[in-house]
Order: structure tokens, then C-alpha cells, then sequence
């Protein structure tokens, strides 16, 4: 019996070949792209999992609001970690800090080389209990015990040892400690909401903080986890927690503060705090994803359905013989179905080459690992399979009892209209396909439309012809003043400033007290430590009072400059009436010298909010805060700038690499998640258009067949070309339309939707759904008058003789 | 074998009704072999539906080797078809894309008979019709002639009690169209029951019994059509 199904599929297919070809394309397009994203979903969903306790880890995240303003810290003080494991002894079995000075890069050397090194953190030696690397070498128990120990990378042991034995080499970090290298791991997984090539160990911090770590309960530059003991439920500790920041928190801040457990599993895709280690996934992203695999799966089945309910007038005669002879409904049923399941069997091998031939790209865009040898997994090979057997089932069910309806009586008089009853299904799943094609272009129109323009912005501060170069620590750093003067003395160089976080990107709160506000009252306010013409490089405007000046010499210690946000936050009526206004620190007194218009200090997912900024001067300050120069040059005088900047960096630093990057790309890096979904639904949204737009193709073809009679007769009674297209693209066209219809509301409410991630968002507007209505409407109108053209060129006599 | 009694047929639309058949009771014994004639449109095909098990009647009795099928569902009446009836239509009605030992295949494997029964049994009725240096090529590279008689070897195959033939020469010419009735005759002689609706007052020259059919009814039931 099997044999026989097999047999009648594998000629039926044989016979029909370019509706065979169409379903298999459609299909294993469908297929492969269903794969691909499910793949990358998964490994978007495997983040941190490979940490064999990830279940039981959780994150201490701190939560400051002060009246709306203030941060959700993804980092905690430093004595967060230790007091929270005596406080709770009998529920937290261990506990890390992970530490990195707050600064993006470290000058790490050995011997003749130096790297700026991005992925160096400070470990308690509990790390490697809490977390599960692979050690090569080394014993991950003692390894981050001593001081000036570093656990490496087999990558960064490559990098800076080469083929040499990497365990005891000492190498130098900072020019301020030696750290030997006493472990040595495999890379760091991909699927890690963190990456590090080097690890040391925070007894080094100690030695650099002059013998003790920082014992602030203000400061919280920790990111710190802790592992729960087995059976221990997070609210448990989280209930108490309050009592927990009464009992050790200042007093001034712990009314505004709060601490809660983050799962260590759900940081990657769920997680958009203040000071995260690396940006983060959204889920939110990978249901956007889930939802448009889905759809190009469903209307490649769609495609399938629609060619086999069509073209079932051929095999009706067959279906009547069969039951005939006797065969059961559930027979006939089992035989279409087995026939479909094999098609997408097919479909799914070719799937698996288009999937091979798409990885490498696939995976430079994602910035992912995935192979296909994944799917030798026996639970991806389950997936596949249980996919390709669904899709098959799914595209197979229709037809299957559409085709198994057939009465032999009726079927073997030749009475089967033809493919008439199923006619008005097969319409109403094309406007399904075109609908879902028309809404997701235009989602993807509109998409491009708010992502081009957050990067034309006004984002209330320049962001181009701006060179940021990171120099924390460094020569220049230290004497930044006269390298500015230097510089500046280039006539290629508008302006020079410095700063501490990178304008746009991130910043830090300071700890303020608004004139009137209680003894005890201190709030936390973002703001970034600048230098003098911080104003002038980044041309932000001041509204009242005046920028920093270097003739007035007390601005560094007792001047402040604050945006009109903040002037509103603080309740002190317009810009004017905060001049002169105090705002205490713990260091002394600092007035109001000038308020400058908002900017936008985030990403353009918040609206810009109170933002302060501040100088300092003395020279432990200086040491701490100048971490990025900022260098605007005359427009197009790019590259001498940089030529220049490289040389005078020489003259300073010696060997340290020089590095920099342009405002504008750190600042799209914001934006990035969405600009990669974007180009994603982009490719998905061409080739779901191709899809439905091939299965179009294939009724418009099959009913050109039907219909040569129709022409023929048309023909001999005058018709011209023109009318006979008109006629066989008009029924098409009204389903196109029809499906733009259904996919306007949609798409917009959709879309609407998705832009609420956003404080400031484009207006969505008519153009993206007409464009899209057209586009579809083209395609479409274009297939079927071609086909509609070579039906109508035939001579009628040849049509006529046929009957 | 087969008895009806009042049996009757009706089509409707939208809008008209017809009556195919009208109240026709008959009966059909075992080893006959029966030739139903009469004007086209007259309800011949539609009782020979009804006979075969392929439609049910709207109103009347219809007993099937004792059962009553009337009201029977389309599985029952597949069950009861598959075992006890064949087929052989004026259009022969193979499978284009089977060959032609497939095609007569075809009714073992829904009886669910094993494969080396089945080759055995294919053979051994190909060879009856004479076929079977042609068992692999397929229908469409066939003579009319050769189509039909793969189609009585489908009939045959499953060793039927019953065969329908309806107008089984219609597409043949003369000499093929003998040879087809001689067939049949040759069967009815081994005992099976015949019921064959036709045009052709040659082939009905055949039967041992000639029934007419006039607008639905029953109008004349000779033991021998007159010549």
C-alpha cells in the first residue's frame, strides 16, 4: 500500500513539474528560513544556561528614585556582595563581584606588546564557584585567590604569548601591577551576556586602592551575582532586602533605594538596566522573529494548498477509480497526506543546502557561531523532522480532504467542476498570503522609516564630524590641558573637550543636594564630568547664564552647568531663576552658572530627562573622570585630523595602541538591535513576497489552462489581447486589493505598537502603505498578464480542436 | 443476488428536480447475466450506480446479496463493494500515471492482500485477458481495445460475485468490441453475475435477459431481446 502511495506521489510529482517545482522552492525556502531563525532563536534563548547552577544565580540589581530621577544599576556598591552572604547565610551559598574601574579599556602588556584590552574585569576568587568555565590549566579553586593573579583566555593567551606556555608568564597591567597568569581557560561562550579574555583577581584591586577596597555604600561599580543554596526561592531573600538597605545604606539615600534578585537566565533577552556589562537581546525582538517564521512557513503551505485543490481536476479521475475499487476515504485521505509530507521531505533537503549555502552570511550578521552540524542534535534533528512533518501535514490537510470529498459518481462522469468548489478557499488563502506579504513590508517601511529617523535626530547636541579617543589613565589624560592647547593650535581642529562617559551613550549620577532640600536629603542626578569647551564641541546651546569659562577660576570646584529639564525637575520656574543656584555636594557648594537646552544624554528609547554637568580639578579627579577625548574637526579634514592625532598620541603614549571611534557610529550602536531586525525582516519580507509571488504564479498558470477554451472562444468572437488580459488579471487584482484591506489596519496597529518602544518616534504615514499596496499589486498584476499574455496568443483553432 | 423494490432516484438543484429513476423493482439472480437498455437519459447509469454500490437511492429498498443497502454510509457500502463487485466503464478508467499491472493491482491492495498473493493473482487474470506481454507499459500507450481488457482484468482481480459493465464497448470498435462481450460471455459462463447497461442491441444479443428503461421506469423485462 505504502508502495503504491510512494509510486503515485513520486510520478504525480514527476508529471506536474513545475508545480512540483514551485511548491518545493516555496517550501524549503520556507523551510530554510524557518530553521535559521529558529536556530538563532535558540541560541539567543541558551545565553548563560551553560553555567551548570545558571538556575540558582541571580544578579543584585539596585534601584535609585529620587522623585522619577535617579537609575536602575545593573552594579551594586562594594560591600553589597559579602553583607548580603552574613545577613543570609542559611539561603545564599555564594557570592561574586566583578569589577572593571568603570573604564571601556585597560592597558595591558607583556614584554613588547600592549593592547588596549576591552574584556578585563576584577573577580572575587569565588568567581569560577559561581560560574562554570573550562579550565585547560590551572585549578579554578585557588586560581583568583593571591593577589596579581589573571586567569586567560586560550584566545588572549594566543594574543599575547603566542605559541609560548602561557601559566606563570606575568603580565603588565595599567604600568601599575603585575598579574601572573595562574589559569587558563577555553573562550568564553558566545551565549554569555558577558564576554572577558582576561580575569583577575580582586585582592589586585585591593593592592591599587591603597591596601582596601572601597568600603562607599554610594559608589556602585559591582556587578554582583549570587548563587542560592538549592530549593531557595529568590523571595525569600527579597522580602527581607528592605530590611537589608535600612540596616546598612545611608541614611540620606535608603529611602530611595531598593534591591531585588535578577535571574542570571533571563539577563540577556529581558534585561535594559543602567550600566549593564554588554547591551542586551530583546525577547521582544525574537517574538517579531518567531512571528515571521511562521508566516513564511504558512504561506508556502498556503502555495501547496492552492496548486494542489487547483490541479485536483487531474487527479479526480484517479480518485474516483480508487474508491471504485475500494478504497476507504481515510485511504485516499492517507495517500494525499503521505503525498504532501513527502513533497515537504524533498522541500527540507534542498532546505538544508540553502541553509549551508546562507550560514556564513547568516552568521556574520548575526555575530553568531551556528552550524548545521547542530542539527545532528537529536533534539534539533527531532525539531526538523517534526517540522518538515508538519509542514507537510499542514499543506497536505486541505487538499487531503478537499480531493477525498470527491464522488466517485460525479468524478468518473466527468461532473467535477472544475476545481470550482474549492475555488473560493483557494481565494480567500491568496488574500491570507498577500495580506501578511503587504502588511510586512510595510512594517518593514516603517521600521526603516523610525530608525533613519533617530539617526537624523535632533538629538539636541552635534553628533558628526566628532573623533572620540579613549585615554583614560594615560599621559595625555593626566596632562590634558596643555595636549588640548597643543591641538588646538591645528586649524584643521574646531574644538577640543574631554569627558567621562561618552555623550549620548552612557553616563553616571552624581550625588547632589538641591538648595532647599533637607540636610539629609540627597539625591542621585545623571550628569558626566567634563572639560572646558564641552559646550562649544558638541554645539549645545546655553539658555541662561553662560558656559565654562577658564577665566573664571573657581567654575571647576563651585560651577554647574544643568539642562532646562533639570531647572523643571527641581521646580525653579524658567532657566533664568536658576542661575546662582546651589546645589550641594560632599565636597563643597556648586552653583548654577548656566542652563542649557535638553539633550538627549540616552538612547532616543527615553526622552531626555534632568542631566547636570560637571568639572572637577583636582588631580585625582582629573585621573578618574578624563576618559574620552572629544576632538571635533573641520568638516571633510577627517583624515588629517586623525593622521595628526595618531602622531601627537605617539609623542605622548609611546607604544599603547591609539584607538578612537566616530560619535556617530557609537551612538547608532544604540540603535543597533533594531537596525539588525530590521535588515532581517527586510530579507524575510523579499522572500515571503517571492514566495506568495511564485504560488501566484502557479494559479495564474493553471487557470491561463483552464480557461484556454474560455479564450479560444473569446478569440473567434473578436476579443483583442489587451481584453483578454484585463479579464484573467482583474479577478487576481481584487484579491491583491483585498489583502491590502486586511493588511492596512493591521500593519498599523502593529506597527504602532512596536514604536512605543520609543520616546521619540516617527509619524506613520501613508506612503509605506501605499508604496507596499503597489508593490504587491505590480508583482502580482505583472504575473498574471504575462501569463494571461501567452494564454491569449494561442490560435484559437488550435484551443478549439481540442474538445 | 440483487433486488430492488420501489426504487427511486432524485436530483435536485437550486432550483429543478429530476426524477432519474422511478419506482424500478428488479431483481437480478446469481449466474445471470442482465443487459439494461433505453434512450439516453432514461436512469440507465444511475441504477447501475445504485447497483453498484457507488450512490444511494433517495427512496426504496435495495437488497445486496441479502443485505439492505439503502441507507448504508459510504464506508459500509465501500466494504461491501470492494469484496463482491468489479467494474468496467465505456471509458475504461485507468490510472494514467499506474501501469497497467498497478492498475489491476489496485482493488487487492484495498482488499489488504499480500504482495506475493497479489502478483500471482495479477498474472493469472492478465494472462486471462491476454495482456500481460503489455503488464508494464501504461494505459496511455494502450490500443482502446488493450485499455479495456486491462480494465475487465481490474474488474476480475478480486474474483467479484458481481460485475457492472457500463456500456463497455462504447469507445471500441466492432472487432475489439466483440472480443470484450465474448469475455464477458466467457465469465458469466464460470458463474459470475453480469449486469451491463448498453446502446448496442448486438451486445445485448449476450445477455440472457434484456431490461428497458423509459424515463425512470421499468418498461419491459424479456428473458430474450427480440432481434
Amino acid at each position: 500500500m505504502i508502495g503504491n502511495y510512494f509510486k503515485t506521489a513520486l510520478r504525480n510529482i514527476l508529471k506536474h513539474k513545475s508545480y512540483s517545482l514551485i511548491n518545493i522552492i516555496g517550501l524549503s525556502i520556507g523551510i530554510a528560513c524557518f530553521v535559521l531563525i529558529g536556530l538563532y532563536i535558540a541560541d539567543e534563548m541558551s545565553y548563560d544556561r551553560y553555567h551548570e547552577k545558571s538556575d540558582r544565580i541571580y544578579r543584585v540589581v539596585n534601584v535609585y528614585d529620587f522623585d522619577g530621577v535617579g537609575e536602575n544599576s545593573a552594579s551594586a556598591p562594594f560591600p553589597v556582595a559579602f553583607t548580603l552572604k552574613n545577613e543570609y547565610p542559611g539561603l545564599i551559598k555564594n557570592v561574586v563581584r566583578i569589577f572593571d574601574f568603570q573604564v571601556s579599556r585597560s592597558l595591558v602588556e607583556y614584554k613588547d606588546k600592549s593592547f588596549n584590552e576591552k574584556n578585563l574585569f576584577f573577580a572575587d576568587s569565588t568567581f569560577f564557584d559561581i560560574f562554570d568555565y573550562k579550565f585547560v590549566k590551572g585549578d579554578p579553586e585557588t586560581a583568583l585567590q593571591e593577589a596579581n593573579s589573571v586567569v586567560i583566555t586560550e584566545t588572549a593567551a594566543r594574543k599575547y604569548f603566542g605559541d609560548e606556555e602561557p601559566m606563570g608568564k606575568v603580565l603588565r597591567y595599567d604600568d601599575r601591577v603585575n598579574l601572573k597568569v595562574t589559569g587558563l581557560i577555553r573562550d568564553v561562550p558566545l551565549q554569555s551576556h558577558f564576554q572577558f579574555s582576561l580575569v583577575a583577581s580582586m585582592s589586585t584591586v585591593r593592592q591599587i586602592t591603597r591596601g582596601q577596597l572601597p568600603r562607599t555604600w554610594v559608589w556602585n561599580p559591582c556587578w554582583t551575582y549570587v548563587l542560592l543554596k538549592e530549593g531557595v526561592v529568590p523571595e525569600e531573600i527579597e522580602k527581607d532586602l528592605p530590611n537589608y538597605v535600612n540596616k546598612f545604606f545611608y541614611d540620606a539615600e535608603k529611602e530611595n533605594i531598593s534591591l531585588y534578585l535578577q535571574p542570571l537566565e533571563d539577563i540577556h533577552l529581558k534585561s535594559k538596566l543602567d550600566y549593564e556589562i554588554e547591551p542586551n537581546n530583546d525577547i521582544g525582538n525574537l517574538y517579531i522573529l518567531a512571528v515571521i517564521a511562521f508566516f513564511l512557513l504558512v504561506i508556502a503551505a498556503i502555495n501547496f494548498m492552492n496548486l494542489a485543490t487547483a490541479t485536483s481536476t487531474g487527479r479526480s479521475k484517479e480518485i474516483g477509480i480508487k474508491k471504485v475499487v475500494g478504497a476507504y476515504r481515510k485511504q485516499i485521505i492517507r495517500q494525499f497526506l503521505g503525498e504532501s509530507i513527502l513533497m515537504s521531505f524533498f522541500a527540507m533537503i534542498v532546505a538544508l543546502f540553502l541553509i549551508e549555502l546562507a550560514l556564513p552570511a547568516f552568521n556574520d550578521f548575526t555575530g553568531k557561531e551556528i552550524s548545521l552540524s547542530l542539527l545532528v542534535h537529536p533534539v534539533y534533528m527531532g525539531a526538523l523532522l517534526l517540522i518538515t512533518l508538519l509542514t507537510g501535514f499542514l499543506s497536505g490537510v486541505y487538499p487531503a480532504f478537499y480531493l477525498s470529498s470527491f464522488k466517485p459518481v460525479q468524478v468518473l462522469k466527468g461532473k467535477v467542476s472544475k476545481g470550482a468548489k474549492s475555488g473560493k478557499s483557494r481565494k480567500v488563502l491568496v488574500v491570507m498570503q498577500f495580506a501578511i506579504s503587504i502588511a510586512l513590508i510595510i512594517s518593514t517601511f516603517i521600521a526603516y522609516d523610525q530608525i533613519s529617523y533617530i539617526r537624523n535626530a535632533d538629538l539636541g547636541f552635534k553628533n558628526d564630524d566628532i573623533i572620540i579617543v579613549p585615554i583614560n589613565r594615560t599621559n595625555i589624560a593626566e596632562g590634558f590641558k596643555e595636549f588640548k592647547n597643543e591641538l588646538q593650535n591645528n586649524p584643521d581642529i574646531y574644538s577640543v573637550t574631554a569627558m567621562d562617559d561618552i555623550l549620548g551613550k552612557a553616563h553616571n549620577t552624581h550625588e547632589f543636594r538641591p538648595e532647599g532640600y533637607p540636610e539629609d536629603k540627597w539625591n542621585f542626578y545623571p550628569a558626566l564630568v567634563v572639560h572646558y569647551d564641552f559646550l562649544k564641541t558638541f554645539d549645545i546651546k546655553v539658555i541662561a547664564g553662560r558656559d565654562y569659562s577658564e577665566l573664571h577660576k573657581t567654575d571647576p570646584m563651585k560651577g554647574l552647568l544643568i539642562n532646562e529639564a533639570m531647572v523643571r525637575h527641581l521646580g525653579w520656574e524658567c532657566p533664568e531663576k536658576a542661575l546662582g543656584k546651589k546645589l550641594i555636594t560632599i565636597r563643597g557648594d556648586e552653583r548654577v552658572i548656566g542652563v542649557t537646552e535638553n539633550f538627549n544624554v540616552t538612547s532616543l528609547h527615553q526622552p531626555a530627562g534632568p542631566f547636570a554637568l560637571n568639572m572637577k580639578e583636582e588631580d585625582w579627579s582629573i585621573h578618574w573622570f578624563t576618559n574620552f577625548m572629544v576632538v571635533r574637526h573641520i568638516p571633510g579634514k577627517e583624515k588629517e585630523v586623525l593622521a595628526y592625532l595618531e602622531k601627537k598620541w605617539k609623542e605622548r603614549e609611546g607604544e599603547r595602541p591609539f584607538e578612537y571611534s566616530f560619535l556617530e557610529d557609537e551612538l547608532s550602536q544604540l540603535y543597533e538591535g533594531e537596525e539588525k531586525l530590521g535588515s532581517l525582516s527586510l530579507i524575510f519580507a523579499v522572500l515571503i513576497i517571492f514566495i506568495a509571488s511564485l504560488g501566484l504564479f502557479g494559479l495564474a498558470s493553471f487557470m491561463a489552462e483552464q480557461r484556454t477554451k474560455e479564450i479560444g472562444i473569446r478569440k473567434v468572437l473578436g476579443a483583442q489581447t489587451l481584453s483578454i488580459i484585463k479579464l484573467m488579471s482583474f479577478d487576481f487584482m481584487k484579491l491583491v486589493l483585498i489583502a491590502t484591506l486586511i493588511s492596512w489596519p493591521l500593519s498599523y496597529i502593529f506597527m504602532d505598537n512596536w514604536l512605543e518602544n520609543f520616546a521619540y518616534r516617527t509619524q506613520i504615514n501613508l506612503p509605506a502603505f501605499v508604496l507596499a499596496a503597489l508593490i504587491a499589486l505590480t508583482i502580482a498584476m505583472s504575473i498574471t498578464s504575462v501569463k494571461a499574455y501567452f494564454a491569449s496568443q494561442t490560435d484559437p483553432v488550435d484551443i478549439l480542436k481540442y474538445e | 443476488m440483487i433486488k430492488t423494490a420501489e426504487l427511486t432516484k432524485v436530483f435536485r438543484t437550486d432550483e429543478v428536480e429530476t426524477t432519474a429513476l422511478n419506482k424500478v423493482s428488479l431483481q437480478v439472480d446469481s449466474g445471470e447475466f442482465v443487459a439494461i437498455m433505453g434512450p439516453s437519459g432514461c436512469g440507465k447509469s444511475t441504477l447501475l450506480n445504485i447497483l453498484g454500490l457507488l450512490d444511494n437511492p433517495s427512496k426504496g429498498k435495495y437488497y445486496f446479496l441479502e443485505h439492505e443497502v439503502s441507507d448504508y454510509s459510504e464506508k459500509q457500502r465501500a466494504r461491501l463493494r470492494k469484496q463482491n463487485i468489479g467494474f468496467v466503464f465505456q471509458n475504461f478508467n485507468l490510472i494514467d500515471e499506474l501501469s497497467v499491472f498497478e492498475n489491476v493491482e489496485l482493488p487487492l491492495i484495498y482488499l489488504g492482500v499480500n504482495s506475493t498473493d497479489r502478483k500471482s493473482r495479477v498474472e493469472e487474470v492478465l494472462e486471462k485477458v491476454k495482456i500481460s506481454h503489455r503488464k508494464k507499459h501504461f494505459p496511455l500507450q494502450l490500443s482502446g481495445g488493450q485499455q479495456q481488457r486491462v480494465a475487465v482484468a481490474r474488474a476480475l482481480v478480486a474474483k467479484p460475485h458481481l460485475i457492472l459493465a457500463d456500456e463497455p464497448t462504447g469507445n471500441l470498435d466492432s472487432s475489439h468490441g466483440e472480443e470484450i462481450m465474448k469475455m464477458l460471455e466467457e465469465l458469466n459462463g464460470t458463474g459470475t453475475t453480469i449486469v451491463m447497461v448498453t446502446h448496442s442491441l448486438r451486445d445485448a444479443e449476450y445477455a440472457q435477459r434484456i431490461v428497458r428503461l423509459f424515463d425512470g421506469q421499468v418498461v419491459t423485462e424479456n428473458i430474450k431481446a427480440p432481434v
